[in-house]
C-alpha cells in the first residue's frame, strides 16, 4: 500500500515537473518592467538594456524569448518556484540574495544616485542621515538606506518617489543612476548629486542548482561584453536616454499646460492603448469572479442556512465555515499572491483565470453570507406554506424563498459587486495589466504620477455609477409588488 | 351526505397515540382521534394547550415523536416510525394547509399563488391550472383581483386566495390553524362564509379555532385540548351547550362571559 502511495506521489510529482520545465526550446525572462532604460514598456513590448542582453543570448542559443512582467519584489520568488527561468531586471548582487538564488557573471556596474530639490542642502551621502528618504521597494537603494540610515519610504517605482519628492514629501530620493539622470532631467525644480551613494553590480538571478542553464548565460554573456554587443546596447539607450531627457525637458520648458500632459500621458505613442487594454481585462476579471462568485455563493449560502433551519448537512456546513473564516480572515492580495504563486505556482496558467478565481473564492464569501441572511430574514410561513403544497424542500428554496431573499439584499449584493470591481485593482501584484496597472505603465514612461492616476480614479468611478443606476432600475422594477 | 353516511364512511385522518416533545417539554401525549371523510372537526383548547401542534404534526408540517398517523388511507406513520420519502410526499399530497398568517408568496401574483403547485407538483399544464384558477377565484368572489400582488388585497381576501391555493391541489382533506385569528371581525365574516360554503360541499375539514359560535354552526365534531391531552370530545351543538368534563365547562363559560 506504502508503496503504491509512493509511486502515485512521484507520479504526481513528475507531473507538475514537466509543466514546470516545459520550456523546451524556451528561455523564460521575468523582469518588473517599470525600469527605464533596464526594462519598460515600449508599445506593448518590454525593451531596454535586460531585455535587449537576453534577446540576444536566446538567439545565440536558438532559444525562444518570451518575457513577463511582475512586481520587482516578486521576481525572486518568481524563478525560485519555476515561475520563470532567469529574472533579469537591473538585480543588484547581493549576499542576501545570493542565498535566494544563483547570479551570473555582472553585466553592468551601476551606481545608486541621490536626487534632491535644487535648493536643497542635502551635499551628499552623509547628509541623508534623518532625513525622508524615498526608494523604490526591494532595490538596493532601498537595502543599503535601510542598512546605513534608517527605513526610507518605499514605493512601488521610481517615478511615485519622484512625484512624492515634487510635492515636498520627500527630502531626498535614492535610484539606481540612469532612471535618476532622466527624473533630474526631467523635473528642472530637481537635481542629481555628483557623488554615488554606493557602487554595485548587476547581475541575472536564476534558481539553485540549474548548472547548465548558469553556464548558458554565462558563457554567453563573457562572449557578448568580449565583442561589444553589451557595450553597444547600453550606448544605444544612453542615447534614447539623452533623447528623452531632451524631450521631457522641452516639454516642461513649453507652457506645461494641462493639454500638453494631456497629450504625453495619452495619445502619445498611442498610451491610451494601455487604459483601454486595462479596463478590458478588469472588465474581464471583475464581470467573470462575479458570476463565479454569486455561484459559489449561493450553493454556500444554501448549505449553510439549510443548516441552521433544519439541522442537516452538518458536515458541508462545517467546510462552509471554515471557506468563509478563511477567506474573510485575509487579505484578498494574499489569497491572489498565494492562489498565483502556491496552488498554481509549477502550472503555466493564465494570469486572467487566475486572478478570476481568486476574486470569485473571495467574493464568493461575502455574497455566500449577504444570500444567508436574506434566506434567513424571510418568514418560516413561506418554506412551510410551500412544503404544504407539496414543494419539495429544495423547489420551495428555489421558486419561494430565493426571489424573495434575493429582492432583499439586493442592495448589499450590489455593494458587494462594487468592492468587487474596485479590488481587482491588486491585479499588479501578480503583474496582470489591469486598468490600475495600465495607469502605472504611463506613469513609468511619462514621469508623471498625477493625471493617469486621476484618469485611472475616474473611470472606476464612472463604471460604478453605470453600475449603481442600473441597479437602481432593477430594485424599482423588483419592488412593485410590495 | 347524511350524518348516518359520514359515520359509515371511510376515515380521511387518523390519529392514535400521538406523542410530541421540544426538548423536555411534552406538547403531545397520546392523542387519538379520526376524521371521515365529508366531516368538519374543530380543535378548541386554550393557549398553550397543543392544539396548533397537534394540527401541524397531522397536516406533516411537524415531526412528531411518537405514534400512528395515517392522512387520505397512507400510512405516514406507524408507531413512531415514519415512512420512507415517497411515501411522504403522497401523504402529503392529500392535505391542504391554510394557515393563521395566510402565508402567501408575496413574490407571485394571486393567480401564479394559485397555479404554482398544480403547475410545479402535479404537472397539471398550464392553461388548465389557470382555467381552475380562475374558477376559484371567481367560487370566492376575487375573479378581478387574479393579477393582484397579496399586497394590494385585504387579510380576509388573502386567506381567502390561500384557500383557493389549498383547493387548487385538491386535497382530500383541508387543515386549518385559526384561519380568521389575524383578521378584523368585518373581516372574518367573508373568510368563515367561504369555510362553511366548502363545509356545504362535504369538504373534509380539521379547523383550529377560537370562534365558538363558528364552531358550533360549520362543525359536526368539537374536540377539546388542554395540556397536550384530549379533554373531552363530542358532536359539536352537545360540546359548547352541555360539557360535561369541568376544564370544558370552565373554557367555554369564560369564552362565553366575554
Amino acid at each position: 500500500m506504502r508503496k503504491i502511495l509512493q509511486i502515485i506521489f512521484f507520479a504526481f510529482l513528475s507531473f507538475f515537473y514537466v509543466f514546470a520545465a516545459d520550456g523546451a526550446g524556451e528561455l523564460r525572462m521575468v523582469t518588473a518592467a517599470n525600469f527605464p532604460p533596464y526594462e519598460f514598456y515600449s508599445g506593448k513590448e518590454i525593451v531596454g538594456i535586460d531585455a535587449d542582453i537576453m534577446r540576444e543570448i536566446a538567439a545565440r542559443n536558438g532559444l525562444k524569448l518570451i518575457i513577463e512582467d511582475m512586481k520587482f519584489d516578486s521576481i525572486i520568488a518568481a524563478v525560485q518556484s519555476g515561475k520563470g527561468d532567469v529574472a533579469a531586471s537591473a538585480i543588484t548582487v547581493t549576499p542576501d540574495r545570493r542565498q535566494m538564488v544563483d547570479f551570473t557573471v555582472a553585466y553592468v556596474s551601476a551606481r545608486q544616485m541621490i536626487i534632491v530639490p535644487v535648493d536643497s542642502l542635502i551635499k551628499n551621502g552623509k547628509d541623508l542621515k534623518g532625513k525622508r528618504i524615498g526608494v523604490q521597494h526591494g532595490t538596493t537603494g532601498d537595502t543599503y538606506v535601510t542598512e546605513n540610515f534608517h527605513d526610507p519610504q518605499r514605493f512601488d517605482d521610481g517615478s511615485m518617489a519622484v512625484a512624492a519628492l515634487l510635492r515636498g514629501k520627500l527630502d531626498a530620493v535614492v535610484l539606481d543612476n540612469e532612471p535618476a539622470m532622466v527624473h533630474s532631467a526631467g523635473n528642472p525644480e530637481l537635481k542629481m548629486l555628483e557623488e554615488p551613494l554606493t557602487f554595485e553590480e548587476y547581475a541575472f538571478a536564476i534558481a539553485k542548482n540549474r548548472e547548465p542553464l548558469l553556464k548558458m548565460l554565462n558563457d554567453s554573456l563573457n562572449e557578448m561584453m568580449q565583442d561589444g554587443t553589451i557595450n553597444e546596447i547600453r550606448k544605444k539607450y544612453a542615447e534614447k536616454i539623452e533623447e528623452t531627457v531632451a524631450e521631457t525637458a522641452a516639454e516642461n520648458s513649453g507652457d506645461g499646460g494641462w493639454k500638453s500632459e494631456w497629450h504625453t500621458n495619452f495619445i502619445k505613442n498611442d498610451r491610451w492603448r494601455y487604459l483601454w487594454d486595462g479596463f478590458l481585462v478588469t472588465m474581464q476579471v471583475s464581470v467573470a469572479a462575479v458570476i463565479l462568485g454569486v455561484a459559489i455563493g449561493f450553493f454556500v449560502a444554501i448549505i449553510r442556512s439549510t443548516a441552521d433551519l433544519n439541522g442537516n448537512w452538518k458536515i458541508a456546513d462545517y467546510f462552509c465555515r471554515v471557506y468563509l473564516t478563511v477567506i474573510r480572515g485575509t487579505p484578498v492580495v494574499l489569497q491572489l499572491l498565494i492562489i498565483y504563486f502556491v496552488v498554481f505556482g509549477a502550472v503555466d496558467v493564465s494570469k486572467v483565470l487566475v486572478a478570476i478565481i481568486a476574486f470569485g473564492i473571495n467574493s464568493g464569501a461575502y455574497v455566500a453570507e449577504i444570500i444567508r441572511s436574506g434566506i434567513m430574514s424571510i418568514d418560516r410561513g413561506q418554506m412551510e406554506a410551500g412544503r404544504s403544497l407539496g414543494l419539495s424542500y429544495c423547489r420551495t428554496m428555489i421558486l419561494i424563498v430565493l426571489p424573495q431573499a434575493l429582492k432583499n439584499v439586493l442592495p448589499a449584493l450590489g455593494n458587494e459587486f462594487i468592492v468587487l470591481l474596485k479590488e481587482t485593482s491588486v491585479c499588479g501584484f501578480i503583474a496582470l495589466q489591469d486598468l490600475t496597472k495600465g495607469g502605472d505603465v504611463i506613469r513609468s514612461q511619462t514621469y508623471n504620477a498625477f493625471l493617469p492616476l486621476i484618469v485611472v480614479a475616474m473611470v472606476y468611478l464612472l463604471l460604478v455609477i453605470i453600475f449603481s443606476k442600473l441597479l437602481e432600475k432593477l430594485e424599482k422594477r423588483l419592488k412593485r409588488n410590495e | 351526505m347524511s350524518d348516518l353516511q359520514k359515520n359509515n364512511s371511510v376515515s380521511v385522518l387518523e390519529v392514535s397515540n400521538l406523542n410530541k416533545k421540544f426538548d423536555r417539554l411534552q406538547v403531545l401525549e397520546n392523542i387519538s382521534f379520526n376524521v371521515k371523510k365529508g366531516e368538519v372537526v374543530a380543535i378548541i383548547g386554550p393557549s398553550g394547550s397543543g392544539k396548533t401542534t397537534l394540527l401541524r404534526c397531522a397536516a406533516m408540517l411537524e415531526k412528531a415523536d411518537g405514534g400512528t398517523l395515517s392522512v387520505g388511507g397512507v400510512p405516514v406513520m406507524t408507531d413512531g416510525e415514519y415512512a420512507g420519502k415517497t411515501v411522504l410526499k403522497a401523504g402529503r399530497r392529500k392535505c391542504g394547509m391554510v394557515f393563521q398568517a395566510f402565508n402567501l408568496f408575496p413574490h407571485m401574483s394571486v393567480l401564479e399563488n394559485i397555479t404554482d403547485a398544480p403547475v410545479h407538483v402535479a404537472g397539471v399544464p398550464k392553461s388548465e391550472a389557470v382555467r381552475e384558477a380562475n374558477k376559484l377565484l371567481s367560487d370566492m368572489g376575487l375573479l378581478e383581483h387574479a393579477s393582484s400582488y397579496p399586497c394590494e388585497l385585504s387579510g380576509g381576501q388573502q386567506q381567502r386566495v390561500a384557500i383557493a391555493r389549498a383547493l387548487a391541489l385538491h386535497p382530500e382533506i383541508l387543515f386549518f390553524d385559526e384561519p380568521t385569528s389575524a383578521l378584523d371581525p368585518e373581516l372574518t365574516k367573508e373568510v368563515l362564509h367561504v369555510i362553511r360554503a366548502l363545509a356545504e360541499e362535504d369538504m373534509t375539514m380539521v379547523i383550529v379555532t377560537h370562534e365558538m359560535d363558528f364552531a358550533e354552526m360549520v362543525a359536526d365534531r368539537i374536540i377539546f385540548v388542554a395540556d397536550g391531552k384530549v379533554v373531552e370530545e363530542g358532536a359539536a351543538g352537545d360540546l359548547i351547550n352541555n360539557p360535561v368534563n369541568e376544564r370544558t365547562k370552565a373554557f367555554i363559560a369564560g369564552l362565553k362571559g366575554e
